[in-house]
């Protein structure tokens, strides 16, 4: 089993890719140790796939795995942000330089 | 020097003397009218509007000045018979009777009333200096009816105070009086018949 | 004034009615919970509303007020007669600043600022008592920071120290498949106001195998400020009302409110507690206080019904079974709930003024539906006929759904006299009852709105002149508590309003006297019984010598008798000495449009409102002299309108008699023609004609032509009087000549 599996998810994370990308997810965590995801091409990301995200965290926690979010686009870091999951979801939000003050 | 006291009469001193007619001093336009061979006038501004005589309902137990009412466009308007209203005889319809729409203003509210006139002759600009005041008597006509007597043509107009003409509350009272005065007449004459 | 604060102003104008209704009936019953939170509830919504529209001196006074009713509300204090007078003052003050507010002054006028500060006085002497040392036997164990602000109670609890709302909201599975996403409700939620603490909940969510990617199972708690009103919020969740658990708790909620919250969320309470702690929506000081007291309420109730206390694992053991039965009962009164705000959307306001434009639109189809009806029948033309006698059944529709809509109960404003009654019964040390029956009664709005000044006067009448002191009563053997009674029905087309008492009644030996004296009357004129009584509505009487500061505001029973006649009406006074008086006013039911009967004498036309017609008969063999007929064994006085008229002109064919009953009596009107039922829009006839007795309004038929519509009871009273006149004036003539 690899150590660390990273996914980068080309599409958008919402509800009418939710079925595939949660196969995914869950898939690659089966098959692996941590899972990195790369989010930093996604460019829509609504409650159903929050949904996954979170379900992802939880799934690993009770499997004694990692996930991590390595990168973030403006639409996933917006959305977690918005719903103060950060904390939660443990992965250092990368934030562009420009836009901290 | 008389003229100018005729013309604006002083505020403190005007008790005796009424006013000239409306606020406005300035020359004014009058309509003026027809009515059993003499010539009236009242202030354009009172004027709404000169209709045909047509159908009016009489209504009973009122003074004779009274003719009855019209439907002015859906608005119920009493007549007054301004002839009878001055002590003379009615007006007879004939083919050049009007109906002149005046608005009379009571205080706070404005009521429409309609007059009946002989005949309406034109609407013209009487100056003030041609305003004289209103004889003590002689003119056949409570003074308190009259604002001024208007010189035009070499003729007199007599111009009327329509606000006292057409008094809603001497009107009223009046038919108060005579609906009361015939109570015991309409009796007898229920009882005669 | 922007509609917003107009809304206000006419809303919390309602509000502070059943407030104030509310009070009164709090004197009556100190311990009904229902009416104490409904008067909490009245003035919390005008404070919340207040502060919508940003009138500071309206919140900040009521913020007082509420308060104390808050703390009546727990029990804290207890119902006292001053209590109740100074809440009433508070409720007038209320009134009097949306006065203010309404007339667009931006600060209230010193004297009413004085007033204002006057009652806050009064009301922090019942407020801070309670901030006094707490009694020995008080629980040392509480919380400080709840004790500070209130001492909680198990029923209620304190008052939650906090300026944001909490919302609470659950999505259902379906929310996302059917296409919404809660991400977007929230963001809107957000641009009402600021979310100050969110926490996502997503505990619903099933293990990996059974979730559903496409289902919905997150929950929000959400710490939110706003200036926006709860239904504001509602507002926002409307598209997926059906599908989500919304929970709204405004700010400074009771604790016990939150704890109910906690109790009905699907969450372990425990968790949701903490949750709550963290979006700062509850303290920890405040939570632990909440959990202490649930757990002491539910020891309590365990040693109520004898069984063993329970730990606090049970109960949270317990609680997880009672879970769904509070969850149930937690979504059967929300959809209650909802079904109650659908009816009251399903009300609409409607300016005034729209509806009288609606109306007179409606008389005008009228006149012309007359017109054109008549000129159908002149041409002939059946199809043209028939399609008109359509058209004129719906404008007759029409016309009754367009008047309907302005028609309204009687009892609002017989409500509103509870409180003159308690106010100048206690003024005047008079025990005093109001009894009020009838308030269902159905009139036009537009004669409700002028009905209440002569019906203030009529009652506050009663009250001064009218019911004897106590002393008085006692002697005469009557009960020492009066009886002021208001009562309203309807009686052919009018609706009759009665204001009694049963108190000393009119003395009509001062009456005359009065009158006398003031010259209404001369010494040794002949008058009956009634028509002494009937001198109080001449201007210028009044029997009493000592002006009181209640009536005696220079107005007297003649403006009351002449507002009522404005309004088409009649004031009649019936009184029995030493029993009480009745004044029974009668009213149209509406100024608008009636059903009329059209008759004709010579070539005019009159209208008999159709309500007071009973039938119609040929007039024949009539003896010339003789002014009633024999009715079917009864006798029926008649009056010929052509003779009460003066009507000249030829004499008809042939007579017809309209038999009519008003008040009870029946007479006939004689008439030449009858021509059936007509629509009638009633024009007024015009100041000029005010004192015309026996014609109530005119008309416009389809000719265009003014018809007069009578006045049935005028008319026969008016030869009724006549009548009597005559007689008496032949007995005179009798009793005086030599034989």
């Amino acid at each position: 089993m690899p150590e660390s599996q990273r996914i980068t998810l080309q599409e958008d994370l919402t509800i009418y890719h939710a079925q595939e990308q949660k196969m995914l997810l869950l898939e690659t965590l089966a098959q692996a140790d941590a899972v990195e995801l790369d989010l930093s091409q996604v460019s829509e990301m609504d409650t159903a796939g929050l949904q996954l995200l979170i379900l992802l965290k939880r799934e690993a926690q009770k499997a004694g795995k990692k996930a991590t979010i390595a990168a973030h686009s403006q639409a996933v870091r917006s959305v977690i942000d918005f719903c103060n999951l950060a904390a939660y979801l443990g992965d250092p939000l990368v934030i562009p330089a420009q836009e901290t003050h | 020097m008389t003229e100018m006291i005729t013309q604006v009469p002083p505020p403190a001193a005007g008790a005796t003397r009424l006013p000239l007619a409306g606020t406005d001093h300035s020359p004014q336009q009058y309509l003026t009218f027809l009515l059993g061979g003499e010539m009236f006038a009242v202030g354009i501004l009172n004027v709404k509007e000169i209709i045909e005589y047509g159908i009016v309902t009489r209504i009973p137990m009122t003074p004779p000045f009274i003719r009855g009412v019209i439907n002015l466009r859906g608005s119920v308007v009493p007549i007054v018979d301004l002839a009878s209203r001055f002590g003379k005889p009615p007006s007879k319809v004939s083919r050049r009777t009007c109906i002149v729409i005046i608005e009379v203003n009571e205080g706070e509210e404005r009521h429409d009333l309609g007059i009946i006139v002989d005949a309406v002759s034109e609407a013209l600009e009487i100056p003030s200096s041609e305003i004289e005041p209103p004889p003590t008597f002689g003119a056949n006509i409570r003074s308190d009816f009259i604002t001024g007597m208007g010189k035009v043509n070499g003729r007199f107009v007599i111009i009327l105070n329509v606000d006292q003409v057409l008094s809603v509350e001497e009107i009223s009272l009046l038919s108060q009086m005579a609906a009361s005065g015939t109570t015991p007449e309409a009796g007898t004459e229920a009882g005669a018949s | 004034m922007d509609e917003l604060t107009s809304v206000f102003v006419q809303e919390s104008r309602e509000q502070l009615a059943d407030m104030e209704a509310g009070l009164l009936r709090l004197e009556q019953d100190p311990n009904d919970a229902d009416n104490i939170n409904a008067i909490f509830r009245a003035a919390h919504t005008i404070k919340g509303a207040s502060g919508v529209i940003e009138c500071g001196f309206i919140e900040a006074f009521t913020h007082k007020v509420e308060n104390l009713l808050d703390k009546l509300r727990n029990g804290e204090i207890t119902v006292s007669a001053n209590l109740a007078t100074l809440l009433l003052g508070c409720c007038d003050h209320m009134g009097r600043l949306i006065d203010v507010l309404e007339a667009a002054q931006a600060e209230p006028p010193a004297d009413i600022a004085a007033q204002g500060e006057d009652l806050t006085r009064q009301l922090a002497a019942y407020l801070n008592p309670e901030a006094a040392p707490p009694p020995v036997t008080e629980d040392p164990g509480q919380v400080p920071v709840v004790e500070q602000e209130s001492p909680v109670e198990v029923s209620g609890g304190g008052v939650v120290i906090t300026d944001g709302w909490h919302i609470s909201v659950r999505f259902g599975p379906n929310v996302l498949r059917g296409g919404m996403d809660p991400l977007s409700f929230l963001r809107y939620l957000a641009s009402l106001g600021e979310i100050l603490d969110m926490e996502t909940l997503p505990d619903a969510m099933p293990d990996a195998d059974e979730m559903d990617p496409e289902s919905c199972y997150l929950g929000f708690e959400i710490h939110f400020q706003t200036r926006a009103s709860k239904a504001d919020i509602e507002r926002v969740f409307d598209f997926v009302r059906d599908e989500c658990e919304l929970r709204i708790l405004p700010p400074s909620s009771k604790l016990s409110e939150y704890l109910q919250l906690i109790e009905e969320l699907p969450e372990d309470s425990m968790r949701l507690g903490e949750i709550l702690v963290r979006c700062g929506a509850l303290t920890q000081a405040e939570l632990e206080e909440g959990l202490r007291l649930q757990q002491e309420s539910r020891l309590g109730r365990a040693e109520d019904s004898k069984t063993p206390p329970a730990q606090l694992g049970e109960i949270l053991v317990e609680q997880k079974v009672v879970q769904k039965n509070l969850v149930d009962a937690a979504v059967d009164k929300q959809a209650q709930v909802s079904e109650k705000k659908a009816r009251e959307s399903r009300m609409i306001r409607v300016q005034a003024d729209k509806l009288d434009k609606l109306i007179d639109l409606v008389g005008e189809l009228v006149i012309s539906g007359a017109s054109t009806n008549l000129l159908a029948t002149r041409s002939g033309q059946t199809e043209l006929v028939e399609a008109t006698s359509i058209l004129s059944r719906l404008v007759e529709d029409i016309r009754n759904s367009a008047l309907q809509l302005r028609m309204v109960q009687i009892g609002e404003t017989f409500n509103r006299f509870h409180r003159v009654v308690r106010d100048v019964a206690k003024e005047l040390g008079k025990n005093i009852e109001l009894q009020i029956s009838g308030g269902e009664t159905e009139l036009d709005k537009s004669v409700v709105e002028k009905i209440g000044d002569p019906l203030m006067h009529l009652v506050r009448n009663a009250l001064d002149h009218g019911i004897e002191p106590a002393s008085v009563r006692a002697a005469a053997g009557k009960p020492v508590q009066g009886h002021v009674a208001l009562n309203a029905y309807h009686d052919s087309g009018s609706i009759v309003i009665e204001v009694s008492d049963d108190g000393g009644g009119l003395k009509k030996e001062r009456i005359l006297a009065k009158a006398i004296e003031k010259g209404l009357v001369q010494p040794g004129q002949n008058l009956s019984d009634q028509e002494i009584v009937n001198l109080i509505f001449e201007p210028g009487f009044s029997t009493m010598e000592k002006v009181s500061n209640l009536s005696g505001r220079g107005v007297g029973m003649d403006v009351v008798r002449r507002n009522i006649q404005s309004l088409r009406g009649t004031v009649d006074v019936t009184t029995q000495e030493g029993r009480g008086s009745t004044f029974t006013i009668r009213l149209p039911l509406t100024l608008a449009i009636i059903d009329g009967f059209l008759v004709g004498v010579d070539k005019s036309a009159y209208i008999i409102p159709l309500d007071t017609v009973v039938e119609c008969i040929e007039l024949k063999d009539q003896p010339d002299n003789q002014h009633y007929l024999n009715l079917r064994g009864e006798v029926l006085p008649f009056v010929r309108l052509r003779d009460t008229f003066g009507i000249k002109g030829a004499d008809p064919v042939r007579e017809n008699v309209v038999v009519v009953q008003y008040a009870g009596q029946k007479a006939g009107i004689v008439v030449d023609q009858l021509m059936g039922e007509f629509q009638t829009v009633i024009k007024p006839l015009g100041d000029i004609f005010k004192h015309l007795r026996g014609i109530g309004g005119s008309t416009i038929l389809g000719s265009g032509e003014v018809a007069l519509i009578l006045d049935v009871q005028a008319l026969v009273q008016r030869c009724a009087a006549a009548e009597e006149n005559r007689m008496r004036n032949i007995n005179r003539l009798l009793s005086t000549s030599p034989n």
